[in-house]
């Protein structure tokens, strides 16, 4: 049961589609990349990346470098991490009971605690690859699942959640072999909270804030 | 030790084949997992349902860290460990650190000076391949039987192309990644729960099932049947303990770096790394053992 061609109607279609990608054309060309934002994958790449790049660079290799480098690593960071929404969640029910103020400055002290604790770690970097493997969206919040593969170790599983801003999907937590880095300083802070109240959370973080620069001076 | 294995091989000798029969099935059953690289569509009966069971239960492990609201509600977090012991286990977290610093860390760092690296590694893969009887046991209770033929693949190449273990060629030339498991996982996945957080003297965090399983586990691992000098195996212990802290040196040092209360940071990474690899074996574990769904992944 062949169907007779019909050159008239194969035209037609040849027309329709020729339209279709026209207008597939124009949408892409039209399309502004702030309005249509792509996956959380798309978004955390660029931020890891950039933070290999700089690793990898030698105009930033060297101990004498080292301030150059961890603002520019910093810069990268701070488009890729909602430290605002970290700190919030990190705090959990103070974070209600602080006022703007000091919800700035404790902002302040937990970016800078964690820029200490993690891009020293991020200095030892040799090499390894990065995985992208899946990804996942619910509402505002997207879990993206990475491996880190380095020879002679084995594969590390590491999962960022990301929440969704104004400004693209970024990072609030790490998450590593089921441990999460959000939840163990909440934990902590939660203790200090408890015996010390928020003063005294801010004085432990000063001071281990002073501590961090006292070694890199050294 | 070799003339123990054949007389035994003799007075046992049907028991002795029908369980090697058991473990050739296992360790074919290990390799398999290696040739699915072919990702074809196969319709055979019931895998279809199998695989979407698969799929959902990865959804869910994915999604269960996207549902975690662990900040809008303070009470439920609460819950999620019990710490009563809290002064008890503070000091004996003292104590171990104390033990790290003053023992441990010194013996280990003169250790490093003068065995190299190559060597420590090596002695470190010996250690290992003489657990694998626990990992054995541990995988089989919990159902894993590809697992299983991956640790007994493991131990059997390790053990004589690796010679006695020392090397680890069933990683780096047949590509089988380690599978540890141990008897407190197992209770895990049979669902007996954590009971109180503890951090033991020199053993250091643990909870009670944990412990419990660390005990019994004592009992599958080989050393217990040929040494009977307890100083001889408390000295394999600690001996094998400051080898895995020269191979590994920064952990427990950068965990206290990081922190601001290294006691609660160090329970945190405990109960949540625990929990993530009891959560992984109970949604994983049926997809693993049929060879059909890992093919259509």
């Amino acid at each position: 049961m062949s169907c007779p061609v019909n050159f008239k109607s194969e035209k037609i279609v040849m027309k329709i589609s020729r339209f279709f990608y026209l207008v597939l054309f124009l949408f892409f060309l039209g399309g502004t990349p702030g309005i249509a934002s792509p996956g959380p994958t798309e978004d955390l790449k660029p931020t890891l990346q950039g933070m290999i790049d700089i690793l990898c660079d030698p105009a930033f290799s060297g101990n004498e470098k080292r301030d150059v480098r961890r603002e520019k690593i910093m810069d990268v960071v701070s488009r890729g991490f909602d430290f605002r929404e970290m700190s919030k969640l990190v705090l959990g029910r103070t974070w209600r009971k602080i006022d703007s103020q000091q919800r700035e400055y404790f902002e302040q002290l937990f970016t800078r605690l964690l820029e200490n604790a993690y891009i020293g770690k991020l200095e030892k970097y040799t090499g390894q690859e990065i995985i992208y493997k899946d990804e996942r969206i619910k509402g505002k919040k997207a879990a993206v699942s990475t491996v880190v593969q380095s020879v002679g170790t084995p594969p590390l599983p590491v999962t960022y959640v990301m929440t969704k801003t104004s400004s693209g999907w970024q990072v609030y937590d790490i998450n590593i072999e089921g441990v999460s880095l959000l939840r163990n300083y909440r934990e902590q802070f939660k203790s200090i909270l408890r015996k010390e109240k928020f003063d005294g959370l801010i004085k432990v973080l000063e001071d281990k804030n002073t501590y961090f620069d006292g070694e890199a001076t050294k | 030790m070799l003339n123990t294995f054949s007389t035994l091989m003799k007075t046992y000798n049907r028991h002795t084949l029908l369980l090697l029969l058991v473990l050739t099935g296992l360790t074919c059953f290990g390799c398999a997992k290696q040739d699915t690289s072919t990702h074809e569509m196969q319709n055979t009966d019931g895998s279809e349902i199998n695989t979407a069971t698969v799929v959902d239960e990865r959804v869910d492990e994915m999604d269960m860290l996207l549902s975690d609201d662990f900040f809008e509600n303070d009470s439920v977090s609460d819950d999620k460990y019990y710490d009563p012991l809290e002064p008890v286990n503070r000091i004996f977290f003292e104590f171990n650190d104390k033990l790290y610093y003053w023992v441990l860390n010194p013996v280990s760092n003169a250790y490093s000076a003068v065995v190299p690296f190559d060597i420590r590694y090596s002695i470190g893969n010996f250690v290992n391949n003489l657990s694998a009887p626990i990992r054995l046991v541990n995988n089989v209770l919990q159902w894993k039987i590809k697992d299983a033929g991956i640790v007994l693949s493991r131990f059997l190449i390790n053990s004589t192309l690796g010679v006695y273990g020392f090397g680890d060629p069933a990683w780096v030339e047949f590509n089988l990644e380690p599978k540890p498991e141990d008897f407190g996982q197992t209770l895990g996945v049979w669902g007996v729960g954590e009971g109180i957080y503890l951090c033991l003297p020199i053993l250091g965090p643990s909870n009670l099932r944990d412990a419990g399983g660390f005990a019994v586990d004592a009992y599958t691992h080989p050393m217990v049947y040929f040494v009977d000098d307890i100083l001889l195996s408390a000295g394999y212990y600690s001996g094998s303990r400051v080898n895995l802290l020269s191979l590994n040196p920064d952990v427990y040092e950068e965990l206290k770096k990081y922190s601001l209360d290294p006691y609660i940071s160090m329970r945190q990474v405990y109960l949540d790394y625990r929990r993530a690899k009891i959560h992984d074996t109970r949604s994983r574990v049926r997809s693993d053992n049929e060879l059909s769904s890992e093919l259509q992944k």
